[in-house]
């Protein structure tokens, strides 16, 4: 798995303990941290291959530290993603406010970059309706306004997890088949310009 | 060219075509004037004379850096050795370029001023290419790739001929461009991919991962020639940032695990075994020639963080394990030119490879990890800014106040020992609290006795017990009477006839 070519990065934001981890491994082995692991040494990195229509996409699942101390890190690590998962907790409303943070990040930094926001353990909501601390309307507006769309997942019953990565590929397929065509005529120009073609032909 | 010769032309005169010793033989330009059998010696003699200054040279500098060592503290071991070796051979190098220079002026100045022109052409010339052993060395390996790129490509059949070519056109472009900055060549380097890769998928319609392949055997070809001109280029600070992140690193010796919430615990023996070898990992990056082979570096560093923290907690290591355990071990390794290996990948690594994949993943978690190294303060360690410039300036160690945290490079019985005496100590501590609280009763008991003797004391004062004659008493019942004289006399008793 080590060496396949990746073709998007896709990089998991959020708080400490929302369940980032639990999600890629949800995505990239269809279960829940609840047994024991025995083929599985890491769940913070992941290559999934999707099929969209005739086409597959390999996402490049990038989990990263969501702790504070690493905040100033965190433009690091999301350079050159092609899409964001930014993560709260359903249950916690501070955790909201948090992916709020990476949302304005991602915005002023990384403008290539496509945002889904995912609230994550609607397990949680199903057992008691009381716990839900962060509103869906709230968050389906605020969606709105910032482009992004919202999913609302468990990576305990696997509930919208698939669908949220399957999304991210699809507009991946068919944003970048936009892109292409746009870049394509960059590569001829610069291929024209590149310093090294060109030089060769003076000495 | 021409321009040289024409000049040269002008002053050479018969004398100075023969050979420098005089014996009579014709001497050649490039043995500085000597025939070949006079230059055979000479070089021969010279070469000998510079084995043994390099020879000294390094067996002082060896001197000088265990009396270094050997003072400074001894926790930093393994990994300031590897780079103290490295600066050491790095000062060779420079060295010996010196040397060779001021040779080749001394002997000029000797000849004469005619000669000097063509001398100094000589030294310059001389100047630029590098010693011929280590010339030599490099030269191996680059051959040694050479041959198996030519053998790889020889499978792709035409196309390859067309990559070989590419290539070599490549190499020779680079070759006049070395005066460039090295962000400019980096583009060019960045180009060259890209468009050897769009050849292939474009021209010659090779399958995807055949082109992942060739790219990389390509990457490996070019960089492996590049590498001695665009790794830590002088024209640039990194030797400078190097420094200072090593600098920093070796402040920073006291943190110890927990500050960084690493969830590895070193007390496990296989878990300290992966610890270890993740740091060689780290350290042998420094060692690679090609982007491809140092990010390989990182990837089984990184794997092997992954099998410790695994090991630890029982459970697949999330990213929020790994970023700390990552901190951990480069604080632990402290990898040498750690900031030239980064730039050097980031500038000449294949770009699709270092944004998405897996190495891709682990290299951005080592830069994240010496980002946070470099910002590091009181705060992200949880620590008040008093304690955290205290350790800074070396005045206290954490590791004194708690007994439980073990470098884990200290051996078994060590750890026991440790533990004893901590347990010695304890033991010592409540005996002494025993002695003072036995003192402390006895004191007490005294006080007590004087005391009670004082009370009563003070008692028998304040009412003094005066016992008085019971007969005084007695005798005292009608002693105030006034009319006792008046009172007639006892009866007394008469006998009356009877």
């Amino acid at each position: 798995m080590s060496g396949r070519r990746v073709d998007a990065k896709v990089v998991l934001l959020g708080q400490e303990g929302v369940g980032k981890s639990s999600l890629v491994e949800r995505c990239a082995h269809g279960r829940f941290r609840a047994g024991p692991y025995q083929n599985t040494i890491g769940a913070a990195f992941v290559a999934k291959v999707m099929t969209v229509g005739d086409q597959t996409v390999t996402l490049g699942i990038w989990d990263t530290a969501g702790s504070e101390r690493y905040e100033a890190m965190s433009r690091i690590y999301y350079r050159g993603a092609r899409a964001a998962v930014v993560c709260y907790d359903l249950t916690d409303s501070g955790s909201f406010q948090r992916a709020k943070f990476w949302v304005n990040e991602l915005q002023n930094c990384e403008e290539g970059c496509r945002i889904y926001l995912c609230g994550t353990k609607s397990d949680l909501l199903e057992e008691d309706r009381r716990k839900r601390g962060v509103d869906f309307h709230d968050v389906q507006d605020y969606a709105d306004e910032i482009k992004a769309d919202l999913f609302e997942t468990s990576s305990k019953t696997g509930q919208s997890v698939d669908e949220l990565f399957q999304k991210v590929a699809e507009d991946y397929v068919n944003f970048s088949a936009f892109q292409v065509m746009t870049e394509d005529k960059g590569v001829n120009l610069s291929q024209r310009n590149s310093p090294y073609f060109y030089s060769c032909c003076h000495h | 060219m021409n321009l040289k010769s024409e000049r040269r032309g002008i002053h050479v005169d018969q004398s100075e075509l023969l050979c420098k010793k005089g014996c009579g033989y014709y001497g050649n330009p490039a043995w500085q004037g000597f025939c070949s059998k006079c230059w055979r010696e000479e070089y021969h003699k010279a070469r000998q004379k510079q084995i043994q200054e390099d020879w000294e040279l390094a067996e002082r500098l060896q001197r000088e850096e265990e009396e270094a060592y050997a003072s400074s503290q001894s926790t930093q071991g393994a990994q300031s050795l590897t780079f103290s070796k490295f600066e050491e051979k790095k000062t060779n190098e420079k060295t010996r370029k010196v040397t060779t220079v001021k040779k080749f002026f001394t002997a000029s100045s000797r000849a004469g001023a005619k000669k000097a022109l063509a001398g100094k052409l000589k030294e310059i010339q001389e100047a630029k290419a590098p010693s011929p052993s280590i010339h030599r060395q490099a030269s191996i390996e680059t051959d040694r790739v050479s041959k198996e790129f030519i053998e790889f490509i020889r499978t792709y059949q035409k196309p390859g001929q067309d990559i070989y070519k590419q290539c070599k056109l490549f190499l020779d472009t680079m070759s006049h461009k070395r005066e460039l900055s090295i962000e400019e060549q980096s583009e060019c380097a960045q180009d060259f991919y890209q468009n050897v890769a769009d050849r292939l998928q474009t021209r010659w319609k090779v399958p995807p991962e055949k082109v992942e392949k060739a790219m990389d055997e390509v990457e490996k070809y070019i960089m492996t020639r590049q590498y001695k001109y665009v790794f830590c280029p002088e024209t640039t600070d990194d030797e400078k940032k190097d420094l200072a992140v090593q600098k920093r690193i070796r402040a920073l010796h006291w943190v110890t695990p927990q500050m960084l919430c690493v969830p590895v615990s070193e007390e496990i023996p296989e878990v300290s075994d992966m610890v270890v070898k993740a740091i060689t990992d780290i350290i042998e990056m420094d060692s690679k020639r090609v982007p491809r082979d140092k990010l390989a570096c990182i990837t089984k560093c990184s794997k092997h963080i992954f099998n410790a923290i695994k090991i630890t907690k029982n459970e697949p290591a999330s990213a929020d394990d790994f970023l700390p355990t990552l901190i951990y071990i480069v604080l632990k390794g402290n990898p040498p030119r750690l900031q030239s290996n980064i730039q050097y990948i980031t500038r000449f690594c294949n770009p699709s490879r270092l944004m998405t994949g897996e190495d891709g993943y682990y290299f951005t978690n080592l830069c994240c990890a010496v980002a946070f190294i470099e910002k590091l303060d009181a705060q992200s360690l949880n620590l008040s800014q008093e304690d955290f410039d205290r350790f800074m300036t070396g005045q206290t160690s954490p590791k004194k106040q708690e007994s439980d945290s073990f470098s884990p490079d200290v051996c078994l019985g060590v750890k026991q020992m440790c533990k004893s005496l901590d347990l010695l100590s304890q033991l010592n501590e409540r005996q002494e609290r025993i002695v003072s609280e036995a003192k402390k009763l006895e004191k007490d008991l005294i006080d007590w006795t004087d005391g009670i003797t004082k009370e009563v004391e003070d008692i028998v004062e304040k009412y003094p017990l005066e016992i008085k004659a019971k007969s005084q008493a007695l005798a005292a019942i009608d002693s105030e009477n006034v009319e006792n004289d008046k009172l007639p006399p006892p009866l007394q008793p008469q006998v009356y006839a009877g």
